[in-house]
């Protein structure tokens, strides 16, 4: 077949929006990177690393850093361990096996920014309905200890579904007759969830740490809307940082500077996990 | 084919940017107005600016809503007016904002529209805010302080006098909580946004305090340092502040006071006529005064309020000018006061008869408006603003310590007032 | 007995699911005065005034029309960009195809942010600042990957031999694409359609730079909810049950194709 140059053309349409649309930008956002920007007030001065060096000095930039990886590593644990058990539990055969699979879908089909919102009002130290069924009056979103914890919860409730979605999937291409063969050796139900069920899940277990991790560091809008950042800053993740810089005040030169840490930890996030899935292959 | 259709249809709508404006008549000049909600009844406000146009038969007038926050406003405005092409004609400006935007050459110069003895009518602490470069590029609309609230029928019961020293106010609280445990003491804003600024600021100024002395940043003082301390000491030492005012803004305080849970607050007065209304539990139990002060110092009120100007590149400067021009008459001034509870900025409304009677307190609100202190007047505002918010929030939460939180503001303002300079 | 243990299990997970969601429908129908006490937890007296006040005092018809716009190009867009894609990807012989998959897919792992100040600057110079067509693009470009991912895939199944046959037929490559494949992938675009919906219509963080009014699309109306210093919070809980019901209703009729779609390629690759 001669279709050589024709497939090309076929995708090059895509590849060419995304470099415009993705590479060109953050190619340009170093650029930026490299300047003194303040939009507002039309000043534009190339000042080589400058930002880079104001910004290994800036403590709340190493604050947003501490807060999104704390956030990352506790949110994404939790939706692991969270998600395996839901989709353990709708593994079975049971009556209304589709309807509760649907219901368990919902929060993912809920708009971040809702979400945020209703557990805003729920979180509410007044009239909220998590301290009036707990029977406590907790400053839920206004003690920087609790708030980066009400973030995470609004997160990982979120964000379940999805993990169990992929999980159930897996489960289900785990063949039966290892069941069966791990019960004739007289496996309990714990043993055979440890060398038969998590053995042959791993695989996809990696692939929704890579997916969940890599959303969980470049959070943004849950936390935006249920918290802004705050109470002192304890909330504030290195996306908002970067995103406060940029918009509220059009600093677009710290402000691109703060976003490309975004992208270079995403990065480094992405290749670690795909080398360690690879190597596993091999 | 049933996308083509429907792309066809997505063009339709999109490319020529959504202008389905109906427009009643082709002669009218259209100017849009946009401004932050407008608290009472919205048909009120409206009524005075279709009173406007009959007046003004040539023009009319579309006002627009913006979001709640004044940061979400900040934001709205410098994103669309920085773009250049913005799509209103006049606006409205949080006090903090006009050297800022004025800088960025976004206002247009309205100098002429407030002669010398015209300008003397004014309140002085809004016309030092619309100053910048010695010229006017914004007209004060209305004009807000922090004052503190207070439960007349509580504090006679028990015969005492509202505080004129901080001390003096920990004291009463803790004798009135002690007495009735489900009253709060004292409560105010202190969730991390503009208005934590506003009311720390209150408490530094009161121990003579200040962020910036003429060109000299003076943040990390001794006295500033007291300040906040002061103000984290309310919640965790002398417990006469909950611990949720930390989260609070100006309407959950409001709520928990009109509710008669708590004994002082800090506010703005738009609250006085909300508790004075019908159907409130605290109707006629409420006093207010200012803000009390530290030893050594002086009360000491944050000047609030907004302004109103014209986007420089609009197209109908001249029919702008009138709107404004009408907005800060005697008469408008009045009517919106009465509407919404917006205090006027012309000092001789003070004395306005009709006006006192409606609104007894007016003439006590005068002394605290003329010594309202304007936040730091500088272009740089909003964003020596994001660094203070997080730094006070910090001290007041106990996460750092007061020390620790104005050194490290100190070098970052610092760090931006120095990018400032160079150009 | 263990069965009973895991239907109330079951129901746990069922109402820490769909509880939140329940009590926005509760609140959304208290009077204002209600939402701010606890107890009673149910209206006494519901009342559709936070719905009526939505529509009527917050334009929220425009903000819906405006989603609905941006969500529907943006599927379009991304589909016709995508399957083209992802045929010559998977149908005809491109140099390098894996690499460019690859690259195509490492694009999903940008960090928006990271595009975002530079975009912002582009789409002012372009004119397009607080237009629906600035979102479009945005969301385009940003959904492509997971677009090409999954019928790329799904075109891998089809057997080479129906497009060999075809071509033999004197089927140009353009017409065995649009005659052949699409019409035997409809299952696959039609999941890959729902999830390019839910994502443009759930996204925030484009919409809310890139617009201010005219433009403005439901999350970022409820984000930035006018009031002056409170939230009106009926009216917050009515217009999130209003966007979220569609997305629910989706999500409740074509659960299994949600599902097929979102775990295409992460099990199988």
């Amino acid at each position: 077949m001669k279709d050589k140059e024709r497939g090309i053309r076929y995708v090059a349409p895509s590849l060419i929006v995304l470099t415009l649309v993705t590479v060109y930008p953050v190619l340009y956002v170093f650029y930026l990177s490299l300047h003194r920007k303040l939009l507002i007030f039309n000043i534009s001065k190339f000042i080589a690393l400058d930002n880079y060096l104001f910004l290994i000095r800036d403590e709340r930039f190493w604050n947003a850093l501490r807060n999104t990886a704390y956030f990352t590593g506790l949110s994404v644990a939790l939706e692991l361990l969270l998600g395996l058990g839901i989709a353990v539990l709708l593994n079975r055969s049971f009556r209304l096996k589709g309807a509760s699979r649907a219901i368990v879908l919902i929060p993912w089909a809920i708009p971040t920014v809702v979400s945020a919102r209703m557990w805003e009002m729920m979180f509410n130290t007044d009239f909220g309905v998590i301290n009036y069924l707990l029977g406590v009056k907790i400053n839920w979103l206004g003690s920087p200890f609790w708030a980066i914890h009400a973030a995470i919860f609004v997160d990982v409730w979120k964000t379940t579904p999805f993990v169990v979605i992929l999980l159930t999937a897996g489960l289900q291409v785990i063949p039966r007759e290892l069941y069966s063969a791990a019960r004739i050796d007289g496996a309990g139900s714990w043993q055979m969830f440890r060398s038969v069920t998590l053995p042959l899940l791993l695989p996809v277990i990696l692939v929704v740490l890579l997916f969940r991790t890599l959303d969980a560091f470049r959070v943004f809008d849950a936390v935006y809307v249920l918290t802004g950042g705050g109470p002192a800053n304890s909330t504030e993740t290195v996306s908002i940082y970067a995103y406060k810089v940029l918009f509220q005040t059009l600093q677009f030169g710290y402000g691109s500077a703060l976003s490309l840490v975004v992208f270079f930890c995403t990065g480094s996030i992405g290749i670690f996990y795909i080398r360690l899935m690879t190597g596993r292959r091999t | 084919m049933r996308y083509l259709a429907l792309l066809a249809v997505f063009v339709l709508i999109v490319v020529p940017n959504c202008s389905s404006e109906k427009s009643d008549s082709a002669t009218r000049v259209r100017i849009v107005f946009k401004h932050g909600k407008i608290s009472g009844d919205p048909e009120e406000f409206r009524l005075l600016l279709r009173h406007f146009e009959r007046r003004n038969p040539g023009i009319a007038v579309r006002d627009e809503t913006l979001p709640a926050s004044t940061d979400e406003q900040h934001q709205f405005y410098v994103t669309n007016l920085e773009g250049g092409r913005a799509d209103f004609d006049v606006f409205s400006m949080d006090v903090i904002w006009v050297p800022e935007f004025s800088r960025a050459g976004w206002l247009m110069d309205l100098s002429d529209m407030l002669p010398q003895e015209e300008r003397l009518d004014f309140f002085p602490g809004p016309i030092r805010a619309v100053t910048f470069d010695n010229r006017i590029y914004a007209i004060p609309w209305y004009i807000d302080a922090g004052l503190l609230f207070y439960r007349k029928d509580i504090l006679a019961k028990y015969g005492f006098k509202p505080p004129e020293k901080w001390d003096n106010l920990v004291s009463v609280s803790r004798a009135l909580m002690s007495r009735d445990p489900g009253l709060y003491g004292f409560i105010w804003q202190g969730k991390q946004y503009e208005g934590l600024v506003c009311n720390a600021l209150e408490f530094i100024w009161s121990n003579n305090g200040d962020i910036i002395d003429g060109d000299r940043l003076v943040i990390n003082s001794g006295e500033n340092i007291y300040a906040l301390r002061f103000m984290r000491d309310l919640i965790y030492r002398y417990r006469v502040s909950p611990s949720l005012v930390t989260t609070a803004t100006e309407e959950p305080c409001r709520h928990i006071f009109g509710k008669g849970k708590a004994v002082f607050m800090r506010n703005w007065p738009y609250a006085w006529n909300l508790f004075n209304a019908e159907d409130s539990p605290v109707k006629g139990k409420v006093g207010v005064t200012v803000l009390p002060s530290f030893k050594k110092g002086r009360s000491s009120s944050t000047l609030g309020g907004w302004q109103l100007g014209i986007y420089r590149h609009t197209k109908h400067p001249g029919e702008a000018r009138k709107l404004i021009k009408f907005l800060i008459s005697p008469e408008s001034q009045k009517a919106l006061s009465l509407a919404a509870g917006y205090n006027p900025v012309r000092k001789s409304l003070y004395r306005d008869r009709d006006l006192i009677t409606k609104q007894p307190f007016l003439p006590g609100l005068f002394r605290v408006f003329m010594k309202a202190r304007p936040r730091p007047v500088t272009p740089y505002y909003m964003m020596i603003s994001q660094v203070l918010q997080p730094e006070f929030s910090a001290a007041i939460t106990g996460i750092r310590s007061p020390a620790a939180a104005l050194t490290s503001a100190q070098k970052q303002i610092g760090h931006i007032l120095e990018a400032g300079h160079e150009r | 007995m263990k069965r009973a243990g895991f239907y109330a299990l079951l129901a746990v997970v069922m109402l820490y699911c769909a509880g939140p969601l329940a009590w926005q429908l509760i609140t959304s129908i208290k009077l204002s005065g209600e939402i701010a006490v606890l107890p009673p937890l149910v209206s006494t007296n519901p009342t559709a005034a936070h719905y009526l006040s939505v529509f009527h005092d917050y334009s929220f018809a425009r903000y819906i029309l405006n989603s609905l716009i941006v969500a529907g190009s943006t599927t379009i867009l991304s589909l016709l960009l995508g399957s083209i894609c992802s045929f010559g990807l998977a149908k005809l012989r491109v140099p390098f195809a894996s690499l460019v998959l690859a690259f195509i897919l490492s694009v999903s792992m940008f960090p928006p942010i990271a595009t975002v100040s530079p975009l912002y600057i582009i789409i002012r110079t372009l004119g397009l600042r607080d237009t629906l067509a600035a979102l479009v693009m945005t969301h385009t470009v940003f959904s492509l990957p997971l677009t090409v991912w999954v019928l790329t895939n799904f075109f891998r199944t089809v057997p080479d031999d129906i497009y060999h046959a075809a071509r033999i037929d004197g089927c140009r490559p353009f017409q065995v694409y649009w005659k052949i494949m699409l019409p035997l992938s409809l299952p696959a675009v039609f999941t890959t359609a729902i999830l390019v919906f839910i994502f443009s219509w759930n996204e925030f963080l484009f919409a809310l730079t890139f617009t201010s009014a005219s433009a403005r699309t439901v999350p970022v109306a409820i984000a930035l909810f006018p009031g002056i210093h409170e939230m009106p919070w009926g009216e917050i809980a009515a217009a999130s049950v209003i966007v979220t019901l569609p997305i629910i209703l989706l999500v409740l009729l074509f659960q299994r194709k949600i599902v097929e779609g979102l775990t295409s390629g992460a099990v199988k690759g």
